[in-house]
């Protein structure tokens, strides 16, 4: 695996040094410890999220629904929590609540797409749709905030360790379950084998439907974990709040070197994609850029770095011969 | 000696195909069986049926190491000790060497269970150990070259304990060296009790490795050989056995010269191609596979770009860089795979054969005018003898034969002069394939020029006024039909001369 998966990580993982170079030089602030804090705790629900995003696009899947899901399971987490008493054990409930109606959206969409054979893309377009109709149905685009929740979730969100928040140990949980997962399970390597060469992996005995829905049950699972993230870092709920947030999930898993079509992806290279796209937003906010060139520079990232994937791949394929030629 | 396999009475019918008519085949301990046929004979539907891939029609009886067996998956064909190794390889070009050795196997761990990544790398080393080979077994796949891929797909089948190992044209992609070492390891193989079948168009191989022969003809069992009674004339007389049904017909000199290649290359793909096609006249292109044929012709048609070389289209050199080139200069090309490259199966027979005449199915608002597009393939339909000629019938539903024709119909459609067809017969009934044969022959009719790429070398013989042979990149002879005979034409491709090569 090393040098593949490295030689690519190195790419990104230079890009984002130059980048924080040229921040530091430009604006002592970049690199105070709560400066970088901040940047992991603002983008700790887009790593959580890419996490999941990124065995889902190993398999050659993807899921557009994760924002969807992630606020349904904020907006059914967060009502709940207005009836729950002020314990910590609601803290527990929450944690349980948002993580079984993740992972609940989640295995409907496994469902779908492993037993009726809808293409990733359809399936999960099609739940979108309908989670996010609902979700405004039911609350009508109406807030919740901090003065809803349990006073001992207030306190678990502001909770630090060390000086460090929770959400930090958070991506830190989510990034090394995953990295074990697909490092160290039958059910992760399944994963990169279907993404690999799906007719072999048959051929090989893999349970092609129950990898696709392992790996669309654990999206649903991470969303709700993502949730609470959401509902720690922001305390309240905002039921339009993650519209279009599947994109820059997605951004953040191809910048970090997943190939879209299936097959190659790190947890790694994912961490330093969530990084890069947290330290330009961070960096064109300290250097005063308009927000608005963000999304223009995030475009351009992903077109450099796919492109150079792309490029790199044709070239060593077009080196393979096709018929050993007499000379 | 009782056989280790034994398959009887096996056949398997697609719709409008039997592809295997109760052949049979039989496999000892210890041997390297070849079995050989031309492309379609069956070798590799036997062989799916073989390993689970494909099931066989009612009747079929496969006994294995002294039990029945009927398998349903290539799993189940693997742990019974029956491996595979497809000519792809089927391997897992992002997964490590280990995985691609182990997977599947228990210290690669089960269901949920966690990789064992020490032992799994450590029996994957010792398997590869065994072939003499010596890499890093954590490095992907696709870093190693496809001769040592090879090598761990062959590991593979060793920590599976393989009492049968299938090599599906295991030196397709070997350069000569690699192809000695498979042979001392195939040595190494039998020596330790393990039966390989072996399947391969090189005769020169099969007479090196090989104890028994096994020929398939047309779906049919011809009969199994042992080396001792066998030589390469007797085996090519065996496998082109084949009656056809000849088409009575003149010969066509041709018209004035309509097309010309001079010193055609491309690395890796052919080398100094040169010939010329004239009017009226079919040109065949014949070989192997992977002798470079198809991707000739894709140059020809402007989608593989040729290194070097010169395209002269009615005595003018042209400069084909695109296929919308070609078409310019009235080139028309069905390929190989009519199915996924040449037909919309979804859509109507009109609409199929209008699709590449668009331009001129327009009205006086621009839009398509729908009775201009039925009158076209009406009268395609007519001048083609599509069955059943119901215009809006979906393409996806005609047979495969019709399906070819509408496919020539939607290229007939634009007026070529030339016209490139791999592979015309791919897939289709014997009945059929004469019918496109003489459709063929009566286009040559109206001046246009054809080539026809076959492997099928009855077909070559029935179609063609001339043919060429392909071994390797190279264009290895040219025979006049009228005095071409298979044995001939299998010299040249097998052996690169005309007369025959054995003793």
């Amino acid at each position: 695996m090393k040098s593949v998966f490295k030689s690519k990580e190195i790419g990104i993982l230079s890009v984002l040094l130059f980048l924080c170079i040229i921040l530091s030089v430009n604006n002592p602030v970049f690199l105070t410890a709560d400066n970088i804090q901040d940047i992991f705790k603002a983008n700790a629900i887009l790593a959580i999220l890419a996490m999941g995003m990124t065995l889902v696009i190993i398999t050659g899947g993807i899921d557009v629904s994760v924002a969807a899901i992630t606020s349904a399971a904020t907006v059914i987490t967060g009502h709940l929590m207005k009836v729950l008493p002020d314990s910590p054990l609601s803290v527990a409930a929450a944690f349980a609540i948002a993580i079984l109606s993740g992972l609940l959206l989640g295995l409907i969409n496994g469902t779908l797409i492993a037993k009726t054979k809808i293409p990733p893309i359809v399936a999960t377009l099609g739940t979108m749709s309908i989670i996010n109709g609902s979700v405004l149905y039911f609350t009508n685009g109406v807030y919740l905030n901090s003065s809803n929740f349990p006073k001992a979730f207030i306190r678990f969100a502001d909770f630090k360790i060390a000086g460090i928040s929770i959400l930090i140990y958070l991506i830190a949980l989510v990034t090394l379950i995953t990295w074990y997962v697909m490092k160290y399970t039958m059910i992760g390597r399944s994963v990169f084998a279907i993404g690999g060469n799906p007719v072999s992996a048959v051929r090989a005995g893999i349970h092609l439907e129950r990898t696709q829905l392992f790996v669309y049950g654990y999206m649903g699972f991470l969303a709700g974990i993502a949730a609470l993230a959401q509902m720690v870092y922001t305390k309240s709920v905002d039921p339009n709040g993650m519209l279009g947030f599947e994109l820059t999930v997605i951004s953040a898993v191809v910048i970090g070197g997943a190939n879209i079509l299936g097959g190659n992806g790190s947890v790694w290279g994912t961490l330093i994609g969530v990084v890069l796209l947290g330290v330009m937003q961070n960096g064109l906010i300290l250097s005063h850029v308009d927000t608005y060139w963000q999304k223009v520079i995030v475009g351009a990232v992903i077109l450099t770095a796919v492109s150079y994937d792309f490029l790199r791949r044709k070239r060593m394929e077009s080196k393979l011969l096709k018929v050993e030629v007499e000379a | 000696m009782e056989s280790l396999l034994r398959m009887s009475n096996i056949s398997k019918t697609y719709p409008g195909v039997k592809a295997l008519d109760q052949v049979q085949l039989a496999i000892k301990p210890g041997e390297v069986h070849a079995l050989i046929g031309e492309n379609g004979a069956g070798k590799s539907t036997l062989m799916k049926i073989l390993v689970g891939v494909e099931n066989p029609d009612e009747g079929a009886e496969i006994h294995f190491a002294g039990e029945k067996i009927r398998l349903s998956k290539p799993i189940e064909a693997t742990l019974k000790g029956i491996s595979m190794i497809y000519q792809d390889l089927s391997l897992f070009p992002n997964l490590s060497v280990a995985e691609n050795i182990c997977i599947g196997t228990e210290s690669a761990a089960k269901g949920y269970a966690r990789v064992k990544w020490k032992p799994m790398k450590a029996r994957a080393e010792k398997a590869l150990a065994e072939l003499g080979l010596k890499v890093d077994v954590s490095l992907p796949l696709e870093k190693l070259s496809i001769a040592k891929q090879q090598l761990v797909a062959i590991a593979r089948s060793l920590v599976f304990d393989s009492k049968l190992i299938v090599m599906d044209e295991p030196t397709s992609s070997l350069s000569s060296g690699e192809v000695e070492q498979l042979y001392k390891i195939i040595e190494d193989l039998r020596n330790r009790g393990i039966s390989i079948i072996y399947i391969s168009h090189k005769l020169k191989e099969l007479f090196a490795v090989a104890d028994r022969f096994t020929v398939l003809r047309d779906g049919k069992f011809v009969g199994s050989y042992d080396k001792e009674d066998m030589d390469e004339d007797k085996l090519i007389a065996l496998m082109v056995g084949r009656e056809v049904d000849v088409i009575n017909r003149e010969e066509n000199a041709g018209g004035e010269e309509v097309l010309r290649v001079e010193g055609l290359s491309k690395k890796g793909n052919f080398k100094d191609i040169s010939f010329s096609l004239r009017a009226g006249e079919i040109v065949g292109i014949t070989g192997l596979v992977g002798a470079g044929r198809t991707e000739l012709a894709q140059a020809l048609f402007g989608l593989n770009k040729p290194d070097s070389g010169q395209i002269y289209v009615a005595g003018k050199k042209v400069n084909i860089r695109t296929s919308s080139d070609a078409v310019k200069h009235k080139m028309a090309y069905i390929p190989e795979s009519r199915q996924t490259q040449g037909l919309f199966l979804r859509q109507s027979i009109t609409d199929n054969i209008s699709v590449t005449v668009f331009g001129k199915m327009l009205n006086k608002f621009k839009l398509i005018d729908r009775s201009k597009e039925q009158k076209l393939a009406s009268e395609y339909i007519q001048i083609l003898d599509v069955r059943p000629p119901i215009a809006g019938m979906n393409a996806g539903q005609l047979s495969g034969g019709n399906q070819q024709k509408v496919v020539i119909a939607k290229w007939l459609s634009t007026e070529p002069r030339i016209l490139i067809i791999d592979e015309p017969t791919n897939g289709i009934d014997i009945g059929a394939k004469t019918e496109i044969h003489k459709l063929l022959r009566r286009l040559t009719n109206k001046g246009i020029g054809i080539i026809v790429i076959s492997s099928e070398l009855p077909e070559v013989l029935a179609v063609s006024d001339r043919i060429l042979v392909m071994r390797r990149g190279r264009i290895s002879g040219e025979i006049a039909a009228s005095e071409a005979t298979q044995e001939m034409i299998m010299n040249l491709a097998v052996l690169g001369t005309k007369a025959g090569g054995s003793k």
